[in-house]
């Protein structure tokens, strides 16, 4: 084989492994660490529901799919099976207390008690929306 | 004034009796499955309200987009900028009613078949749907259960044809609700 077909078929090999690489790179990579996420945001719980309640549609396009770092009295826990809850409640309605609901992420699920129920907590987390009843934060963990 | 103050206390026990009638989750379970030549995608919201009405059989469903947990961020990434485009129809819906409500005795623990009918909304296009499915009545608890098909198509989810053979065009959604009484 002539010296320039053999450049040309390293070449070659060399790009499909680089390519197949990054494709399997990027086809697989990780989710975003939210523990360790700057917040876009930061923001009293009660301003952030308020921004929803008088305007969810704007409030959609600032907060939706953003990192929040929040802060506010603690209303409630919840347990769910292998989840837990933090409550910032700031009206009622059909499913009971509405206001901010974060989803603790695994490793956070023991950080808040019952003790800390009425005080001031802070939480940073993903922003998915809002349920037309609820502002939904996941991915959380507890600042303080 | 002896009368209104009856009707007044009526329509109190009146609501409070209808208020009783209600049994809601916001922790409801919704996955959807795509079967393809070339992968099975799955993703998986835990963060579902429902709301079921036992007096009128009323029921309703309401989830976010982007609770949609998938197992690869490319994938999940993909479903909510190119395919459900989430920052412009952040919600889904379904608002309907139990078909056969006569046939189900929420005094009486069991496990009933249900059929529900009603409105499936996505990307703000809504179907009709009527589904199979079953409730099973416990104290104070009801627990519902339905698997049904969904066309992408139906709904304005368009799937390129570069990765036809990675997405079904028919994907199978699994509700599971936990309805506890208010």
């Amino acid at each position: 084989m002539k010296t320039w077909a053999k450049v040309l078929l390293t070449l070659a090999t060399l790009g499909i492994i680089a390519a197949t690489a990054v494709y399997f790179f990027v086809y697989n990579k990780p989710h975003t660490n939210f523990e360790r996420a700057k917040p876009d945001f930061t923001i009293s719980a009660e301003n952030l529901y308020k921004a929803f309640i008088y305007d969810h549609v704007a409030a959609e396009k600032e907060y939706n799919a953003r990192v929040i770092q929040i802060t506010g009295i603690l209303n409630d826990l919840e347990f769910t099976d292998d989840r837990v809850f933090a409550i910032f409640a700031f009206g009622d309605g059909m499913f009971g207390p509405e206001g901010i609901r974060c989803t603790l992420l695994d490793n956070h699920n023991s950080a808040l008690s019952d003790g800390d129920i009425g005080k001031d907590v802070t939480i940073k987390g993903f922003c998915s929306g809002f349920t037309g009843t609820d502002v939904i934060l996941e991915h959380c963990s507890v600042l303080k | 004034m002896k009368t209104r103050l009856v009707l007044i206390l009526s329509l109190l026990l009146l609501a409070i009796s209808l208020t009783a009638q209600n049994y809601v989750t916001r922790t409801g379970y919704i996955r959807f499955y795509s079967e393809a030549p070339l992968e099975n995608i799955e993703a998986i919201n835990r963060q579902v309200n429902s709301a079921l009405n036992i007096s009128n059989g009323e029921f309703v469903f309401r989830l976010l987009m982007r609770s949609f947990n998938f197992e690869k961020a490319l994938m999940q990434e993909h479903f909510n900028e190119n395919y459900v485009e989430s920052h412009k129809y952040p919600n889904a819906s379904f608002q309907g009613k139990i078909v056969n409500l006569n046939e189900i005795d929420f005094s009486k623990p069991g496990i009933y078949s249900t059929i529900v009918e009603g409105d499936l909304t996505i990307k703000d296009a809504t179907q009709k749907v009527k589904q199979n499915g079953t409730l099973e009545v416990k104290k104070d608890e009801i627990i519902g259960k339905s698997v049904f098909n969904i066309k992408l198509a139906d709904y304005n989810i368009a799937i390129p044809s570069a990765v036809s053979r990675n997405i079904s065009p028919e994907i199978e959604i699994t509700v599971e609700v936990l309805l506890k009484k208010m």
